[in-house]
C-alpha cells in the first residue's frame, strides 16, 4: 500500500536521524550493558492512587554508570514510579504500592526503611527549578547538615565540589551568599543538581529536569548529565525523544501505567519491539 | 460598531472603579479628618497660663522665672475678681455674719472669765451680751431693710454701756456697721435668688480661673488649676458671661432654652462689673500661647484624664497586644501548620475547621465573657495566680480573640508555599518536622505576618474583651503581669459612657482615638517593614 511506504520511510528516516546522534555520545556494546548488578530493581511494582495504579506490575532494573531515560506520553506513569523510588510520593494520602522495590539492595516499601539514608543515596531533580529561598551556599549545605555535618570549612568544601561537579562553580563562585533565586533557570537547575549531590548519593532521579529550560540551558543540562554518568546511576524521564537518544544508553518505554518496553536506546529506537513503542518514537502515537 | 461598543464598556469600567476609589477616599477623609482634627487638638493647642503652672508644678518643665512673672501678672487681675466676688458674698452669705457674732460674744465671755469676774456679775454682763447677739442674729436673718436698720440703731445705742464697756464686744458695733455698709445697695427681697446665683458664678469662676492665691492648696489635683486650654476656657467665659435657662413663653409650647446675660442679673449690685471686666481682660488673666504637648504621649494623666497625657494608656496597650501577639503567634502557626500538613481530611479536622471559622464571627463581647469565666476564674487560679482581672488574662482573652485570624491567615500562607520546596527538602531526606521549620516556614513568613498584622489592629483596638479580663480605667502604671492596666482603646470607652471628669475634655477622647490610630499604624509599619524585608530575601533581590 502507498500510505504505509511512505510512512514507513519516513519512519526510518526520524529514527535514523535520532540513533545517529545517540551512537556519537554513547558508544556503548550489548556486552557491556548486560555484566553490572542493578542499582535499583523493581519487582511487579504497583503504585495505586487510592484505587486507581499509577502504575502497574513493574518489573525493571537501573544500572550503576548509566543513563537510563524514561518515555512514554504524558499521565503514563513515568513520574509515579519515578518518585516511588525514593518514597517521595509517600507525601500523597491514601496511597498503596504492591510488589517489591529495590535500592542498592534493600526494599524500599520495607517498614525499616531508613527515609533519610534512602532519599541521600538517591538524589532527586524536579522538572521545574526548586531551588529554596535561600542563599546559594544554604542551598547546597542543606543535604550535608541534615547528615550532621557542621563544621564550616568541611560545608564550604563540599559545596565547592558541589558545584564544581555540577559545572557551576565558575559562574557562582563570588557570590554564593546571594539568593538562589536570583540565577537564571538554567543555573537554578544546575544547583538543584549540585544540591542533590551534594548529600553524595549513588543514583539520580530526574523528572523532565530540563522541560522548564531554554535550549541552551538544556544543551549545558545535557552535557552535564554526560559528564555524570561515569559515576552515578541515572534514571532520566523526559518527553524528547532526541533527548533520551542523545544522553541515554537504556530506554524504557511507559504507557498507560504499564512498562511496554525496556532495552538499550539504539533497539528502542531502531528496532522496537513492540508496536505501541514503535507509534509512539515514530511520533504517531494518540 | 462591535468594536466601538466594547471600547466604550472598557472606558465606563475604568471610570466607574476610577469613581469608587475616590469615592472611598471622601469617605474615609470626611470620617477620618474631623477626628483627627480634634484628636490633634490634644497636641497641638493654645495653652492658658494655668497650663504652664501646672506644667512647672508637676512636672518641672518650663522657664520658673518666666511662667513666675506670668502667674503674678494674671494674678492681679484674678484677686480683683475674687475680691469683687467676697465682696458681694458678704451681703447674701448671712452665716458669714452669724458666725462672726459669735465668735465675738465667745471671745466675749473668754475675756471675762480671764478677768476673774465670776457669779452674778459674770452672767450679769453675759446676758446683756447674749441679748446683743440675739438682735443682731435677728437682723442678719431679716428681710426687711428698715427693719435692719432699725435694729442696728439699737444695738448701737447699747454702745458705752458699763457692762461692755472696753472689752471685745465692741466688735459688735464694728460688725454691725460692716453690714449696715453691705446692704445699703442691695435688695434683699433678692437675696436667695442671689445665693444661687453666685454659687454659679462662683464655681464657675473658680473652674477658669483657678482657686484663690491666699487658699490652702487643694487636695485634689483638678482642684488646684483654671482652665489649662484657651478653648476650655473660652466655653467657661461663654457660660459666665451668658446664662442659659429654660423659660415657657406659652402655655402649651414647649419650653425653649434662652440665654441671658449674668451682668443683668446682677444688675445694681457690687458684682455687676466683673462680667464685662473678665471679658474684657480675657487674654490678660488667661495669657494664650501656642502649644506642642508632645508629652501627651509619655505624661500621666490625673484622675479622670482631666490634665496630663496618656502615657500609661499607650504603654498597656502595647503590652497587651505584645503579649496577645507573643501568645497567638506560636499557637496560630502551629495549629496552622497542623490543619496543612497534619491533618488527613476526615470529620473531626472538618469540625475544627468549621469552628474555627464560626469563632472568627463571635461577637467580641463574648470573648470578653469567656475570658472571664476562664482566664480570670478558672485558668490562672490554676496555676496558682490570683483570680482577678489582670493582664495576662486580658492578652490571653486577646490571644483567644485573634487566634482564628491568625491560624487562618498562616494556613493560607502555609498553603501556598511551593510544593516544589517541600518535595526539594523531603527529597534530600530531611523530615517532615525539619521541612517545616526550614523551608516552609521561612517561605509562609510573609503572608503569616500578613495574618500577625490583622490580628494586631484587632487586638489593639478592641474593649470588649479586656472589659471584664484587665482593663481599668484609673491606676497607676502596671507593676507586674498580675495587675490591671490601662488601654486607649478601654479608656476612651470609658470617657465616653461615664467618665464626668473625661466628658469635661473631650480632645482627651478624641486623642486616645488618634493615638490608637497612630499606635496602630506603627506597629503595622513595622510589621510590613519585616514582611517587605523578609519578602525581598526570599525572592533574592
Ligand atoms: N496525586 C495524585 N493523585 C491521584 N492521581 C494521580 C496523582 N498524581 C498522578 N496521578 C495519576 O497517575 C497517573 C500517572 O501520572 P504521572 O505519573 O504524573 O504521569 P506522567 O509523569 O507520566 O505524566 C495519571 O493518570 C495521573 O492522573
Ligand atoms: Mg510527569
Amino acid at each position: 500500500m502507498p500510505t504505509s511506504t511512505i510512512k514507513n520511510q519516513a519512519k526510518s528516516d526520524h529514527i535514523d536521524s535520532v540513533v545517529s546522534l545517540s551512537e556519537k555520545k554513547t558508544s556503548s556494546s550489548k556486552s557491556e550493558l548486560d555484566c553490572q548488578c542493578p542499582v535499583v530493581k523493581a519487582e511487579n511494582f504497583s503504585f495505586y492512587y487510592g484505587s486507581k495504579a499509577g502504575v502497574k506490575d513493574i518489573s525493571m532494573e537501573f544500572y550503576p554508570c548509566s543513563v537510563t531515560a524514561i518515555i512514554g506520553p504524558s499521565g503514563c506513569g513515568k513520574s509515579t514510579f519515578l518518585r516511588s523510588i525514593n518514597r517521595i510520593n509517600d507525601l500523597i494520602p491514601n496511597t498503596s504500592v504492591k510488589g517489591n522495590l529495590f535500592v542498592n539492595g534493600h526494599n524500599v516499601y520495607d517498614k525499616n526503611t531508613n527515609l533519610v539514608n534512602l532519599r541521600q543515596q538517591v538524589g532527586m531533580v524536579f522538572q521545574k527549578p526548586n531551588p529554596f529561598p535561600k542563599s546559594i551556599f544554604d542551598n547546597i549545605a542543606y543535604g550535608p547538615k541534615l547528615q550532621g555535618v557542621k563544621s564550616r570549612s568541611k560545608l564550604q568544601q563540599i559545596v565547592e565540589e558541589s558545584l564544581k561537579a555540577a559545572a557551576l562553580w565558575k559562574e557562582v563562585k563570588d557570590d554564593l551568599k546571594k539568593s538562589a533565586l536570583a540565577l537564571s533557570g538554567g543555573q537554578q537547575q544546575r544547583l538543584c543538581i549540585a544540591r542533590a549531590l551534594a548529600t553524595k548519593p549513588n543514583t539520580l532521579l530526574m523528572d523532565e529536569p530540563c522541560s522548564a529550560l531554554d535550549p541552551i540551558a538544556t544543551g549545558k543540562i545535557e552535557d552535564l548529565i554526560g559528564r555524570l554518568q561515569s559515576d552515578y546511576t541515572i534514571v532520566i524521564v523526559t518527553h524528547s525523544m532526541q533527548q533520551a537518544a542523545r544522553i541515554s544508553r537504556r530506554t524504557a518505554f511507559f504507557c498507560l501505567g504499564e512498562l511496554i518496553e525496556y532495552g538499550s536506546t539504539v533497539d528502542i529506537f531502531r528496532n522496537p519491539g513492540k508496536k505501541q513503542t514503535e507509534d509512539y518514537v515514530t511520533g504517531r502515537f494518540g | 460598531m462591535k468594536y466601538n461598543t466594547r471600547h466604550i464598556i472598557n472606558k465606563i469600567f475604568t471610570v466607574v472603579t476610577a469613581a469608587s476609589v475616590v469615592l472611598m477616599i471622601v469617605i474615609l477623609i470626611s470620617v477620618l479628618g474631623p477626628m483627627i482634627w480634634r484628636g490633634s487638638s490634644a497636641v497641638f493647642f493654645k495653652s492658658t497660663v494655668e497650663f504652664r503652672k501646672m506644667q512647672l508644678d508637676l512636672h518641672h518643665r518650663g522657664d520658673e522665672a518666666e511662667i513666675g512673672d506670668e502667674i503674678s501678672k494674671s494674678e492681679i487681675y484674678r484677686d480683683f475678681i475674687y475680691h469683687k466676688i467676697d465682696v458681694f458674698k458678704k451681703g447674701i452669705n448671712t452665716d458669714y455674719y452669724t458666725d462672726r457674732v459669735k465668735q465675738i460674744y465667745r471671745k466675749f465671755s473668754k475675756e471675762l472669765q480671764y478677768n476673774g469676774i465670776k457669779g452674778d456679775q459674770l452672767s450679769r454682763r453675759r446676758k446683756f451680751a447674749r441679748g446683743i447677739r440675739r438682735d443682731m442674729e435677728k437682723a442678719f436673718k431679716s428681710l426687711d431693710k428698715a427693719e435692719i436698720l432699725q435694729i442696728i440703731d439699737d444695738v448701737n445705742k447699747c454702745k458705752g454701756d458699763e457692762r461692755i464697756a472696753n472689752t471685745k464686744a465692741d466688735e459688735f458695733f464694728v460688725l454691725a456697721d460692716e453690714y449696715k455698709e453691705t446692704i445699703k445697695n442691695f435688695d434683699l427681697s433678692k437675696r436667695q435668688q442671689y445665693a444661687q446665683a453666685l454659687k454659679e458664678v462662683e464655681g464657675l469662676v473658680r473652674q477658669l480661673l483657678g482657686p484663690r492665691s491666699d487658699e490652702p492648696l487643694p487636695a485634689m489635683v483638678m482642684d488646684r488649676y483654671g482652665a489649662t486650654r484657651v478653648d476650655l476656657a473660652k466655653e467657661l467665659l461663654d457660660k459666665i458671661i451668658w446664662k442659659r435657662q429654660w423659660v415657657q413663653q406659652n402655655p402649651d409650647k414647649p419650653m425653649v432654652e434662652e440665654k441671658v446675660r449674668r451682668a443683668t442679673q446682677f444688675a445694681g449690685t457690687e458684682l455687676e462689673s466683673i462680667f464685662p471686666y473678665i471679658e474684657e481682660n480675657f487674654d490678660t488673666i488667661t495669657i494664650p500661647r501656642f502649644t506642642f504637648y508632645w508629652q501627651y504621649f509619655f505624661d500621666d494623666s490625673t484622675s479622670g484624664h482631666y490634665f496630663g497625657g496618656v502615657g500609661p494608656e499607650i504603654l498597656g496597650t502595647l503590652i497587651l497586644t505584645v503579649l496577645a501577639m507573643a501568645f497567638v503567634f506560636p499557637l496560630g502557626v502551629i495549629s496552622a501548620a497542623y490543619l496543612v500538613e497534619c491533618a488527613s481530611d476526615n470529620m473531626a479536622v472538618r469540625i475544627i475547621r468549621m469552628s474555627i471559622n464560626t469563632l472568627a464571627g463571635v461577637p467580641s463581647i463574648v470573648f470578653g465573657l469567656f475570658g472571664l469565666a476562664f482566664f480570670v476564674l478558672v485558668f490562672i487560679p490554676f496555676f496558682g495566680g490570683p483570680s482577678k482581672p489582670c493582664i495576662l488574662a486580658a492578652s490571653l482573652t486577646l490571644a483567644v480573640l485573634t487566634l482564628p485570624v491568625m491560624i487562618r491567615a498562616s494556613e493560607e500562607a502555609i498553603r501556598s508555599v511551593p510544593k516544589t520546596y517541600k518535595e526539594a527538602s523531603l527529597g534530600l531526606g530531611a523530615g517532615r518536622f525539619r521541612t517545616f521549620v526550614k523551608v516552609t516556614f521561612p517561605a509562609a513568613l510573609p503572608g503569616i505576618l500578613t495574618g500577625v498584622i490583622l490580628s494586631l489592629s484587632r487586638v489593639a483596638g478592641e474593649t470588649a474583651p479586656i472589659l471584664f479580663t484587665g482593663a481599668c480605667a484609673f491606676g497607676s502604671v502596671p507593676k507586674s503581669l498580675f495587675s490591671q492596666t490601662r488601654t486607649l482603646s478601654y479608656g476612651s470607652y470609658d470617657i465616653a459612657v461615664g467618665d464626668k471628669i473625661g466628658m469635661l475634655v473631650p480632645h482627651n477622647q478624641y486623642g486616645m482615638v488618634v493615638t490608637l490610630v497612630l499606635l496602630i499604624i506603627c506597629l503595622n509599619a513595622i510589621a510590613i517593614f519585616f514582611r517587605a524585608k523578609i519578602f525581598r530575601r526570599l525572592k533574592g533581590h
